[in-house]
């Protein structure tokens, strides 16, 4: 009885402070984000990506990444972020097998390379909100694959330093024309 | 110290090859994963026309195999004998389509496939498997 009692006031004692607070947050002439931009930029989402082309993209991405010495992880998704081809190279460590789906799908669902989160996140506080985005990954490696200026698809790379990563990605974006 | 077979990518390619060729030659679409004996993905290929769905089931499948180091349609048939407590087994897909990859009498993974009916499944995942030699 006690514990229920105490649960229903700290319940009260939050809504009278979130209340309040909602009242009391004005925008700040500093933040980017109160500016509100006349056009929407995007790039359009094309065809979905075929299987062939799907393991075109990832074995250049396995070429250069085999050159360089590299263990990785590369997923290559569809236009939703839905898995078309997965490898993952002898020693690569295990978290990749996710990280690079993940990178794979964001890059895809939110239309952009995944360093873009990664850079602005970077800027400072006014960008941490990107986290509470629905699947977002801020960790470069993840990038759209782009044909005749549509999104086809997009490939994801995990397994070594972020810019290693990405490297191997962009290798794998430009082998689909 | 023991040491273990383990399949590597050069092995999961010849196994994914040899799978998609049987399916392809019967025309059929499917997603075919190729896994470790942990359960991690190391190998998937999602043929044109098959669902984003297929693609989680034949993970589903080989990882069932993998980890339980039998084919997924022992699941299955114990189900159908009655044994309807074996639906509740954590991480367990009991469909046919997934076999364990045995090699030198030590599961080192499996894989599974998706897309056709169960018993196609099984044969192209059999034909993945046979490829490795």
């Amino acid at each position: 009885m006690l514990g229920s009692n105490s649960f229903a006031g700290s319940l009260v004692a939050l809504t009278l402070v979130s209340s309040t607070a909602f009242a009391q947050v004005p925008p700040d002439p500093n933040n980017p984000n109160e500016n509100v931009p006349e056009k929407a930029t995007y790039m359009p989402y094309g065809e979905t990506i075929k299987l062939d082309q799907a393991k075109k993209a990832a074995d250049a991405a396995l070429a250069d990444a085999t050159k360089r010495g590299w263990p990785m992880c590369i997923a290559v998704v569809t236009p939703t972020g839905d898995l078309v081809y997965f490898v993952k190279m002898d020693d690569c460590q295990y978290a990749s097998i996710a990280i690079a789906q993940h990178k794979a799908k964001a890059a895809a669902t939110f239309r952009r390379p995944t360093v873009v989160f990664e850079r602005l996140l970077g800027k400072g506080p006014f960008f941490s909100y990107l986290t509470t985005l629905d699947g977002v990954i801020a960790s470069r490696g993840g990038n759209p694959i782009v044909v005749n200026g549509k999104i086809i698809g997009a490939i994801g790379v995990s397994g070594g330093t972020g810019s290693q990563d990405d490297t191997v990605s962009q290798a794998g974006v430009a082998a689909i024309k | 110290m023991k040491t273990r077979p383990m399949l590597t990518l050069d092995d999961c390619k010849k196994i994914s090859a040899a799978a998609e060729a049987e399916a392809k030659k019967n025309n059929w679409s499917v997603c075919i994963a190729i896994l470790d004996d942990g359960g991690h993905l190391l190998h998937l290929a999602r043929m044109d026309g098959a669902s984003p769905a297929n693609a989680r089931i034949a993970i589903a499948k080989g990882r069932t195999a993998a980890e339980s180091r039998r084919s997924t349609q022992v699941w299955e048939d114990r189900i159908k004998a009655g044994r309807n407590s074996m639906l509740g087994m954590p991480g367990i897909t009991p469909v046919q389509g997934g076999l364990p990859i045995v090699v030198d009498n030590v599961c080192v993974g499996g894989i599974g496939a998706s897309g056709v009916q169960s018993h196609e499944d099984e044969q192209i995942v059999a034909a993945g498997i046979k490829a490795l030699g």
